[in-house]
């Protein structure tokens, strides 16, 4: 209120050169800004613009989905789900104590070749409700220790794979604790088939994010064996499995490269593998699935952005049809001010 | 004799208060229990009262408590305090996510608004400090010492030089000046400018020199500190002499000494206890309906977040299962127990990671559109400038910007806002006979209707026209009175026009150059007359009045004459009079009186009837004119029956209680047996463009009351002036007016009268109802009108009878209450604003709109005239009344649209965002695992999708301002609240699910395998960037497919938010660190791969497709009338259509106006408009009433009646 300023000496100021302030105009300078005149596009969304915007979604997206298509048709995959089929049939009645057991885990899938599979070719591990985004599971893990051996006591994310009587446990977490150790090798036509298992990880993780002077330590040594070891002697930057592992993967089903085959597969080759089935995913029945794959430009074998892409420019030139039609059988011109609301019920009060 | 008529006019008022007492409104002046004794110049006898200091604080906070406070302010708002908890929640190690996520953006909006806090207060601490600081003369051992004002005491002498401010409320005791008057300025308590005269007890006067002064030893003994401004009792006991005090002798703190060399006073309240601190009262603060709708839309969001997280936790207690080793879930801990504590732990998590569903920004961002949209926008917009008074439109608050566009009711006042205030002397009628040959444009109107010809008048070479006067006839002019047949009459009546009233003359006393300072513009209309006929009023002291009069002896000669004033008998509502007792240079004593024609009838002499009957009609056919009308008539007094009178008249002056009553009283023994000398017209002139203005806000569906206290007749008339009302609709009348309840009245019986009127206008009531039910049952039934006048509406407000009135008023089209108070004002608006739960708009200009103005939702003040009460109580001051039509069609409605995009905007973006989250959770086992990384999800609101909002919030209109006003209809969108209903809130909460479905899934679904060619596989945080990257372009290019206009802001700052994120996302992925391992190298990753661009492609067209596909259909079949509008005119540029509608509005604006006066009604109506109904006058009123609205007139007019003393004194 007015009794706040009303002993201020800048009111006293203010009025007393009343005169003088009045002489000032306080019109208001113009600017186009302050005046809300703004230059302005004023898009109005008429139907020709309507069918237009279909029209030219469609022309676009038709032939990036039929070039999609291709490009996935082009890829070829065998995916050998074996999880079931390489526990020996007596042990199936109890797979958990079969996997947790000594026996040997060997086992022996045979894979036939459709279609020629051009080089390189990738060998994948597929784990199906697998939950490596489980918060538990993606916290569990001690980036500053991965790096350098400076901070191999930073393990205070990585519980309970911490330590072991007092002694971190590089690297700890149950990332990777519970790393994958299942093994492939791969013969064809009964030669041996070279699976080349550097060069799997991504460059940036291998340099920047696994140091070369961290070696494992008392890894694997607690009273649970969780997975995989880790041959102490190889710094963790050269442990490209285990950099693989330690890339999350966003859903319960996931790919992981294992390595890759440097040799062109031909038609009907029959690729021989030797694997240990070594990784516990009977406990939350969980599939495991080999998987071999060329790739093309856009990756794997995956069609469903081309379908994606089709349908959507289908969808758009469907509506496009649908539109012009509807437009000729209701039409309404446009700008008619009978369809203005105080011209429709005039009486309205 | 006491008339019976002023007999009744004080019952009715008393009546009037009474029931009105038990509404509290404002702030009701706190009833002082006992008084208060000061010794003056005596600081060890005032000692142990301890009054307080003198030195003031206006800061919300010092020091110590600016935190404490400042943060309690903040978080009283509820969106902070969710924060704060969400923030502590994340500090646990049951939170998804870092602490950051949510401290960062909660202090950031904190810091923004304590900032803001601590600089306004600093600002007023400043001030303050420079208050306290300056320095005042005090008396300290017969000496003027200086000291600053906070050490000042109440009890102190002390000295005020020329132009110096009072540091506190004080006893005026002395002045250079003789007489011991003074003279202040009052512009800081009220913004008038004109000053008023205070004068000293006689007996005080001599106490001026410093040796003199410290003789002084009084004993003040007065009421306790209270609000009233205008109202001060107390005695001064002097050497055993009790001494009545008034107002007059109290100086204010704030007001300034003019005029005078310096004066001496002793200060009675200090600080604080002043009755400017005390008035200090913060005005409401008001919220906008649509930010109260926000509040429940927030509490929605909150209750679908907890439901989202109920869902995940009870999902999350089911599907967790210990056979998923790798989890390294064990039983022993806390966390993982059971079923019921990871539900109970699960649910805090995932009310931490989805809080972004409620907009944290969403206040900053709104305030900051608002305040750019008033500073900017509303106070610089070049049609809302008004030239002549130099004054723009001008914000007050911009808290209510967007309720300017829902406006459905608007209460505007008569005199000042649809008038010009400026009143113009125009006809009169002197001893039966009707001078003045000016034709108003409402007689214009009805001669036109009746198809006479109206002859311009050739006026005659040399009529004078000035402000304030607009008078011609020859056969007064230049002396051509004395030829009359009745020259003594006419004589009477120019005196009485140039020494009763309250003018004050300033300036150089020529005729030319006299600026005349009256309370109300018909008081110097009127004496601005006296000095075109002749009688030249120059100046006043205290008790004199000089007048140089002309042509009165004989032609040309010129006579400088003085007249002793020795009462004013003032003005207030229920005496409708005012009156003047004078002595002339010879003698000879008389009273002139002025006032309402039915007052001064009531009190004539015997035997007037003749020229009663004749001045009775002119006085109708002035009223029927639109003229206000004053009768004037006169009385010679005999010298004893004046000393014995005067007796009364004094002691009720210096009665302690009971004061104005008292005074009234004694009035009445005086004022009667009147000579009627004649009666004065006044053109009350409508302002620019109001019939225009007001046809435009019709229909624009907004309806218009207005509320006056004017009679009904010249209420009516100015309805029909400015096309309010018509003849076309039906009109209920509800007046007091009628034979039963003047029958009660002349009975006398209070409580028969209240009952006489309370059944009276519930029969009216109830019959219009009937009837208006009627006619709305029938298709094409007239319009409403209903017109009430205040004593009706006093009962018709009553609890019983509110739901009828309420119901009644909202069927008619027009609704004009007359005769109410201001406090009836404020009821008239709190019944529409609470009763009907309409938004409504006060707007007035003078004082006694204040409580109508803060009554409101929104309260509009004319500005740029004189008086700043209105304004000061306003949320937005304008100029002009026909400015409201782009103060409401274009600022309001585009303010509405605007923010009920900008929020629709937020809800739909953090809730598009949110989902996202959500739906991951659901491939995570609820486990409320986070999606983004941190800082992406921290930066989302402050960042990369901030600065779009805002520049929608500033730039979008759907249709250019030109076609707002030209399409009135427009304006019921905001009525209906088209664009903030549930619906609509439906409609983008669809949207949301539907584009969060299509980034998550799409992406995800895409991701599976190897992503390029050599293979590699991507991993959580990869798939969560490109979600994340995704989302961005969805969402900001969202925002230019919901603009009407998109200017070049809207493509930078859209381009610029897309591009924040990658620059972001280059440098935040680029550095090697452990705080982001998650995503180093991410996005480089990702853009190496063609899927990215594919990808990138796909998802947003997709996700915009759904929105687009929905305007496509939604504008083709089911259009708003913004869209036809915008088709109406899709191929005109902007800014010529805007001159061309200008030419266009000047044209309709004088077709309109001559239908209006076309409109008139036919049957000349009983109407004398009497000329006192002016704001300044009512306001006493509303001080009774324990509003805060001062009367204006009334210091003024006090300062006449000096010459209260008894004679003996002078002798001594």
């Amino acid at each position: 209120m007015s009794s706040n300023t009303a002993s201020s000496s800048a009111a006293t100021a203010g009025s007393g050169d009343a005169s003088a302030v009045r002489k000032n105009s306080k019109r208001p300078k113009y600017s186009k800004f302050t005046q809300q005149e703004l230059p302005a596009c004023k898009p109005i969304l008429t139907p020709g613009w309507v069918i237009s915007t279909f029209l030219i979604v469609s022309v676009i997206f038709i032939p990036l989905g039929v070039i999609s298509l291709f490009a996935s048709q082009d890829v070829v995959e065998i995916v050998d789900r074996y999880d079931n089929d390489c526990i020996p049939a007596p042990a199936r009645t109890n797979k958990v104590a079969f996997i947790q057991g000594s026996a040997d885990k060997a086992c022996i899938r045979n894979l036939t070749v459709t279609k020629r599979m051009k080089k390189p070719v990738y060998v994948y591990y597929q784990l199906e409700n697998f939950y490596q985004n489980h918060r538990r599971y993606v916290k569990s893990r001690s980036d500053a220790q991965l790096r350098s051996p400076k901070y191999e006591n930073q393990i205070s994310a990585c519980k309970p794979e911490d330590d072991v009587g007092g002694q971190p446990i590089v690297p700890c977490g149950l990332i990777a604790w519970s790393l994958f150790n299942d093994t492939y090798t791969l013969s064809r036509n009964n030669a041996s088939l070279a699976v080349n298992q550097k060069g799997i990880a991504w460059k940036s993780d291998k340099e920047h994010k696994f140091g070369k002077k961290v070696f494992p330590k008392n890894f694997q040594k607690g009273n649970l064996t969780g997975g995989a070891s880790l041959e102490p002697d190889v710094p963790l930057s050269d442990q490209e499995h285990l950099i693989v592992w330690m890339r999350t993967a966003a859903l319960p089903t996931f790919r992981k490269l294992y390595g890759k085959i440097e040799t062109d597969l031909e038609v009907n080759d029959t690729i021989t593998v030797m694997l240990q089935n070594n990784y516990n995913t009977y406990s939350f029945s969980g599939k495991k699935k080999l998987v071999l794959s060329t790739t093309s430009w856009l990756g794997g074998k995956n069609d469903f952005l081309g379908i994606a892409y089709l349908t959507v420019g289908g969808i758009c030139f469907f509506l496009a049809i649908a539109f012009t039609i509807m437009y000729l059988v209701k039409p309404r011109r446009l700008g008619d001010p009978s369809y203005l609301s105080w011209n429709r019920n005039p009486g309205g009060r | 004799m006491v008339g019976p008529g002023g007999l009744n006019v004080d019952s009715s008022a008393n009546h009037l208060r009474a029931p009105s007492r038990t509404v509290t409104l404002g702030r009701i002046q706190p009833q002082a229990p006992s008084f208060r004794t000061v010794y003056c110049n005596d600081r060890d006898a005032n000692f142990p009262v301890r009054f307080k200091g003198n030195s003031i604080s206006t800061t919300k906070y010092n020091v110590f408590t600016f935190l404490p406070k400042g943060l309690f302010e903040q978080f009283r708002r509820i969106a902070n305090i969710y924060f704060l908890g969400i923030s502590c929640l994340s500090m646990t190690p049951i939170s998804p996510v870092n602490p950051i996520t949510n401290v960062a953006p909660l202090s950031m909006v904190l810091l923004v608004s304590l900032i803001k806090e601590a600089f306004e207060d600093w600002k007023r601490f400043q001030n303050d400090m420079s208050i306290n600081n300056s320095t005042v003369e005090v008396l300290q051992d017969q000496q003027w010492v200086p000291i600053p004002w906070r050490k000042l005491q109440v009890g102190d002498i002390i000295k005020i030089k020329k132009d110096g401010f009072f540091p506190a409320d004080l006893l005026f005791l002395s002045s250079t000046n003789p007489d011991g008057i003074c003279y202040v300025e009052t512009a800081n308590l009220d913004g008038e400018t004109n000053l008023k005269i205070r004068k000293a007890l006689e007996r005080t006067w001599d106490y001026l020199p410093s040796e003199r002064a410290s003789e002084f030893k009084g004993e003040i003994q007065c009421e306790q500190p209270n609000n009233s401004l205008y109202t001060f009792t107390g005695n001064l006991v002097v050497e055993k002499q009790t001494l009545p005090l008034s107002p007059d002798q109290l100086l204010l703190r704030g007001c300034s000494l003019r005029n005078t060399e310096y004066i001496v006073g002793a200060v009675i309240f200090t600080g604080h206890e002043t009755k400017v601190m005390m008035n200090a009262m913060n005005a409401p603060s008001k919220r906008s309906t649509l930010e109260k709708k926000l509040d429940k839309l927030i509490i929605t969001i909150f209750c679908a977040l907890v439901i989202m997280c109920l869902i995940g936790s009870i999902g999350c207690a089911i599907m967790t299962d210990r056979d998923h080793y790798y989890l390294g879930l064990q039983k022993n801990d806390w966390e993982y127990r059971n079923g019921m504590t990871i539900a109970f732990f699960t649910f805090f998590t995932l009310i931490t990671l989805f809080s972004t569903i409620i907009p944290i920004s969403l206040y900053v961002s709104i305030e900051m559109i608002k305040f750019i949209q008033s500073t900017q926008f509303i106070n610089r917009d070049l049609h809302m400038y008004h030239v002549e008074t130099n004054t723009p439109a001008s914000a007050r608050t911009s808290n209510l910007n967007e309720e300017l566009g829902q406006v459905e009711y608007i209460f505007s006042d008569k005199t000042g806002t649809l008038t010009r205030n400026l009143m113009e002397f125009f006809k009169c009628s002197i001893g039966g006979i009707s001078y003045g040959c000016g034709i108003t444009e409402i007689e214009r109107g009805i001669a036109q209707r009746d198809g006479l010809k109206i002859h311009e008048e050739q006026r005659s070479t040399g009529a004078i026209r000035e402000k304030g006067f607009n008078f011609d006839d020859p056969r007064l002019m230049r002396g051509g009175w004395r030829n009359e047949p009745n020259p003594d009459l006419c004589k009477e009546f120019f005196r009485c026009l140039a020494i009763c009233h309250t003018v004050l003359p300033e300036g150089d006393e020529s005729p030319e150059k006299i600026v005349y300072q009256a309370a109300s513009p018909d008081e110097a209309a009127l004496v601005t007359a006296a000095k075109n006929f002749g009688f030249f009023f120059y100046r006043r002291t205290p008790t004199m009045v000089y007048v140089r009069e002309s042509h009165t002896e004989q032609m040309g000669k010129i006579q400088d004459v003085s007249y002793e004033i020795l009462n004013v008998l003032e003005f207030n509502s229920t005496r409708k009079r005012q009156s003047v007792v004078c002595r002339f240079a010879n003698g000879r004593l008389v009273l002139y009186c002025k006032g309402a024609d039915t007052v001064i009838f009531e009190r004539l002499a015997y035997g007037m009837d003749n020229v009663r009957k004749v001045t009775g009609e002119h006085l109708e056919h002035f009223g029927s004119s639109g003229l206000r009308t004053l009768c004037l008539a006169c009385k010679d007094l005999n010298p004893e029956a004046y000393e014995s009178w005067n007796e009364k008249f004094i002691q009720a002056k210096s009665a302690l209680r009971d004061r104005e009553k008292k005074l009234d009283e004694v009035a009445e023994l005086i004022e009667k047996d009147l000579i009627l000398i004649g009666s004065t017209a006044i053109e009350d002139k409508l302002q620019e463009g109001v019939p225009t203005c007001i046809e435009t806000l019709s229909r624009a569906g907004i309806k218009i009351w207005v509320l006056t206290g004017d009679k009904m007749e010249t209420a009516i008339n100015i309805a029909y002036a400015c096309n309010l009302i018509n003849n076309e609709m039906k009109q209920f009348i509800i007046s007091s007016e009628t034979d039963a309840i003047r029958e009660a009245e002349e009975r006398g019986d209070q409580v028969e009268i209240a009952r006489v009127i309370k059944e009276e206008v519930n029969k009216e009531l109830k019959k219009s109802l009937e009837e208006a039910q009627q006619y709305m049952h029938t298709v094409a039934g007239p319009k409403l009108a209903l017109v009430i006048d205040g004593k009706c509406l006093m009962y018709a407000l009553d609890p019983t009878l509110r739901v009828t009135l309420l119901s009644l008023s909202l069927n008619c089209t027009s609704v004009v209450c007359c005769r109410v108070s201001p406090l009836q004002k404020a009821q008239v608006t709190s019944l529409v604003r609470k009763g009907a739960k309409k938004i409504t708009l006060s707007i007035g200009d003078g004082a006694n709109d204040v409580s109508m103005i803060q009554a409101a939702h929104v309260g509009v003040g004319i500005s740029g005239m004189e008086g700043m009460q209105a304004v000061m109580a306003s949320d937005f001051a304008i100029a002009q009344f026909r400015f409201l039509t782009d103060l409401l069609l274009v600022h309001g409605r585009w303010s509405y649209l605007r923010i009920c995009k900008v929020v629709m905007y937020f809800f739909y973006k953090n809730l598009t965002f949110t989902l996202t989250q959500f739906w991951f959770t659901f491939r995570t086992i609820f486990s409320g695992q986070r999606f983004y990384d941190d800082w992406f999800q921290s930066l989302y609101n402050v960042f990369f999708t901030a600065l779009p909002v805002i520049v929608l919030g500033l730039f979008e209109k759907d249709v250019s301002a030109s076609l707002s006003k030209r399409y009135p209809g427009l304006y019921r969108e905001g009525i209906r609240n088209s664009f903030f209903k549930w619906r609509v809130v439906a409609v983008w909460a669809s949207s949301a699910v539907y584009q969060s479905l299509v980034c998550y899934l799409f992406v995800t679904s895409s991701a599976f395998d190897g992503k390029n060619s050599s293979g590699k596989i991507f991993g959580l945080w990869d798939v969560s960037t490109m979600v994340f990257t995704c989302l961005i372009i969805s969402v900001n290019l969202r925002i230019l497919l919901m603009s009407n206009s998109i200017t070049r802001w809207h493509y930078i700052t859209v381009g610029g938010s897309i591009l924040a994120w990658l620059v972001f996302a280059f440098a935040y992925c680029g550095i090697p660190h452990d705080r982001n391992a998650n995503v180093y190298f991410v996005i480089y990753v990702l853009m190496s791969t063609f899927y990215f661009y594919f990808t990138l492609l796909l998802v947003p067209v997709v996700a915009l497709l759904a929105d687009f596909i929905y305007q496509g259909v939604e504008r083709w079949f089911f259009p708003f009338d913004y869209q036809i509008v915008q088709e109406i005119h899709r191929h005109e540029a902007d800014s010529s259509n805007a001159d061309h509608l200008e030419i266009e509005n000047e044209l309709t604006l004088e077709e309109a106006r001559s239908y209006a006066i076309s409109q008139l009604p036919r049957e000349i109506s009983k109407h004398t408009g009497f000329a006192f109904d002016s704001p300044g006058y009512e306001s006493f009123f509303a001080s009774q009433l324990g509003i805060y609205a001062p009367q204006k007139a009334w210091d003024v007019a006090r300062r006449a009646s000096m010459r209260s003393r008894p004679k003996a004194p002078k002798k001594n």
